[in-house]
């Protein structure tokens, strides 16, 4: 006796077409699983059999050989459990599928002993990737429902035990989930937990932030030690405009197949911060893995990504940087497999100018040799600090400016002033395919960004005085170029490229 | 026959007994296939099992269904296999295949007989 159900693997974020498919037949008994799977897909055996049993079914003693097509794809982890009861059971007799002539469904989840539904991974990603094939719905468990639902056009039919699974089937589908209501989802409260009007003075490098944010430039800040770099960069997902609906199911995606999507929360709708410690690996930055899986580019995808300590990781960490900075995605290349997950993030990085963190204090002394600062600062290479538009100093706060903070401006009004320079460079940028001045390409600067008479003086005194390097020139043009669109400017003027400059000129770090 | 064999036979005798009564047909006893053999062979209505039987006279040495390790089970399986192999109308109306044991327990007063329906599979 013959059964077959349809079931999703993940591969990166994608999902692959799996057909589960069981053979029952009176023999020497054996439960074999066939179909290139791994351990865990082997372990669902004795998942399976209890999960059968004590949802009071019966497991007879026959051979059972379930085989997951196609042969040639690796099935991993326990997703597989569900669709595999499920043929088990259609197969003896016990279950049947009742969508004949409606397009069978598919199904996946995870058994328990006693033949409750676990949740599984990537349940969006297998649902969208299912919707686009045209399958009309899947039987999901119920904590997964809410997730699935987000999908437009596929039916989702929750089931919390085997057993409603296994009524769903037979109905061809009850009971479907709601589908979400996106505007509701998207429109909860934005939840600010921390603002900007919490840092008492830093007004300087509160604009330069502001500055960095609306044109979605890299940054570093530099500082001694408690002068509030990671307040700052805490605050910064709070002040870049709210995430569209088609960001935040990207954004879910990525959380859903990685596993950490919180299970009351069926959409992720504010962008993402991620601080990861300066000890982390590079695949643990950057994605890797037997089987790939996103790093922490990719979890501060359309965020910011914080690297406090900036010098203290990993040189392959930091390297490893330079080709999602670049290209707004990550490449992860294996034997079997070539995996592509999207990381555009705005970089926030935080360093201490020296070892002891005081070079360049007002009050007090750096007690660090000169070859130690240097060879602290020379950990960055380059090409990755190239790819940083903005340096900024975080001095210490001087003891007025602590006390006296209280008209500092909250995160909502400048995040508007942001979403305003945005919107104008998104006009300017039309047909181009970037949303931001920091990812101009040279040939559309020269196109798009005017400077006005005094704005190219200034540009060319800056240029031979400073020795700036043609990229470094680029660099400042964008960075003034969203200055005069938070100002709303038609073109950009000597104010704005003295300011521009500004954040360039920085001491310690620049060779 | 030693006193060691003597002790097999009667409790795979036993076996025989407990099966027959429980309405069982008897199909084969100590089916010799090459080097290996099969205790029992039974057959009742739907159901074709293959019986190991394991006897112990104390319970030093733990309970004697424990004593069917990996390897016995990979052996009876395998014997079981080329038993069916030579007899292919052994399994007309047949729906389930099982591997049993019948522990036969003289550690206990009296002799206790345990039938394990379904005991292992060819998988383990």
């Amino acid at each position: 006796m013959l059964a077959s159900i349809a079931s999703e693997a993940l591969s990166g974020l994608d999902g692959k077409p799996v057909q589960v498919e069981a053979d029952v037949v009176a023999a020497a008994p054996a439960f074999y699983i066939v179909g290139l799977p791994d351990v865990a897909v082997q372990e669902s055996r004795e998942r399976v059999r209890a999960a059968i049993v004590n949802s009071a079914y019966s497991f007879p003693s026959r051979r059972i050989t379930v085989n997951l097509a196609p042969a040639d794809l690796r099935k991993e982890g326990p997703s597989f459990d569900l669709p595999i009861a499920l043929a088990f059971l259609v197969a003896t007799g016990q279950a049947a599928d009742g969508c004949d002539g409606r397009g069978p469904l598919a199904a996946v989840g995870e058994l328990g002993l006693d033949g409750t539904l676990r949740p599984v991974a990537g349940a969006l990603a297998l649902a969208e990737s299912l919707r686009r094939r045209g399958v009309r719905g899947l039987i999901l468990p119920a904590a997964n429902a809410a997730e699935a639902a987000l999908v437009v056009g596929l039916e989702v039919y929750p089931a919390r035990t085997l057993a409603e699974a296994v009524a769903q089937l037979a109905a061809g589908g009850c009971a479907a989930a709601p589908p979400a209501d996106l505007t509701v989802l998207l429109s909860g409260p934005p939840a600010e937990g921390a603002d900007f009007a919490d840092i008492m003075g830093q007004e300087q490098v509160k604009r330069a932030l502001e500055v960095a944010v609306a044109g979605a430039h890299n940054v570093l800040m530099s500082g001694p030690p408690g002068a509030g770099k990671t307040m700052l960069a805490r605050r910064l997902p709070g002040i870049m405009p709210a995430l569209t609906l088609d960001e935040a199911i990207e954004v879910t995606r990525i959380y859903s197949v990685a596993g950490l999507l919180p299970q009351d929360h069926a959409l992720i709708t504010r962008r993402p911060f991620r601080a990861p410690h300066h000890t982390i690996s590079s695949p643990g930055l950057v994605g890797g893995g037997g089987t790939p899986r996103p790093g922490e580019v990719s979890l501060a995808h359309l965020g910011v990504l914080f690297l406090d300590e900036f010098p203290e990781y990993r040189l392959s960490a930091l390297e490893g940087l330079r080709q999602p900075l670049e290209d707004g995605e990550v490449t992860i290349s294996r034997r079997l497999m070539s995996m592509t997950f999207p990381a555009r993030i705005m970089l926030v990085a935080a360093m201490n100018p020296c070892p002891c963190g005081y070079l360049g204090d007002r009050e007090r002394d750096c007690t660090c040799p000169a070859h130690r600062v240097r060879q602290y600062s020379s950990r960055l290479s380059g090409p990755l600090l190239d790819r940083i538009d903005l340096r900024l100093d975080v001095p210490r706060v001087p003891p007025r400016d602590r006390r006296s903070g209280a008209h500092a401006e909250p995160s909502a009004t400048v995040r508007a002033r942001v979403a305003g320079a945005r919107e104008r460079q998104l006009a300017r940028l039309a047909g181009t395919g970037e949303y931001a001045n920091a990812h101009m390409s040279a040939r559309h600067l020269r196109r798009l960004c005017t400077l006005d008479g005094d704005a190219t003086a200034l540009l060319d005194r800056a240029y031979e005085r400073l020795r700036l390097s043609a990229r470094a020139c680029d660099r400042v043009i964008k960075v003034a170029q969203t200055i005069a669109d938070l100002e709303a400017a038609p073109r950009i003027n000597s104010a704005h490229v003295a300011e521009s400059l500004s954040y360039r000129i920085r001491s310690h770090h620049d060779r | 026959m030693n006193a060691r064999q003597h002790f097999g036979r009667a409790a795979e005798e036993a076996a025989a007994r407990y099966l027959i009564r429980h309405g069982w047909r008897l199909l084969g006893r100590n089916v010799r296939i090459g080097r290996g053999e099969l205790d029992i062979v039974a057959r009742r209505g739907p159901v074709l099992a293959f019986v190991e039987v394991k006897a112990r006279r104390t319970r030093t040495c733990g309970a004697p269904e424990d004593a069917v390790g990996a390897l016995k089970r990979r052996q009876v399986a395998h014997l079981a296999e080329l038993w069916l192999a030579a007899r292919p109308w052994a399994l007309t109306g047949v729906d389930d295949v099982r591997f049993d044991i019948i522990a036969v327990d003289s550690g206990a007063f009296p002799t206790t007989i345990r039938h394990l329906p379904a005991a292992f599979t060819l998988d383990g």
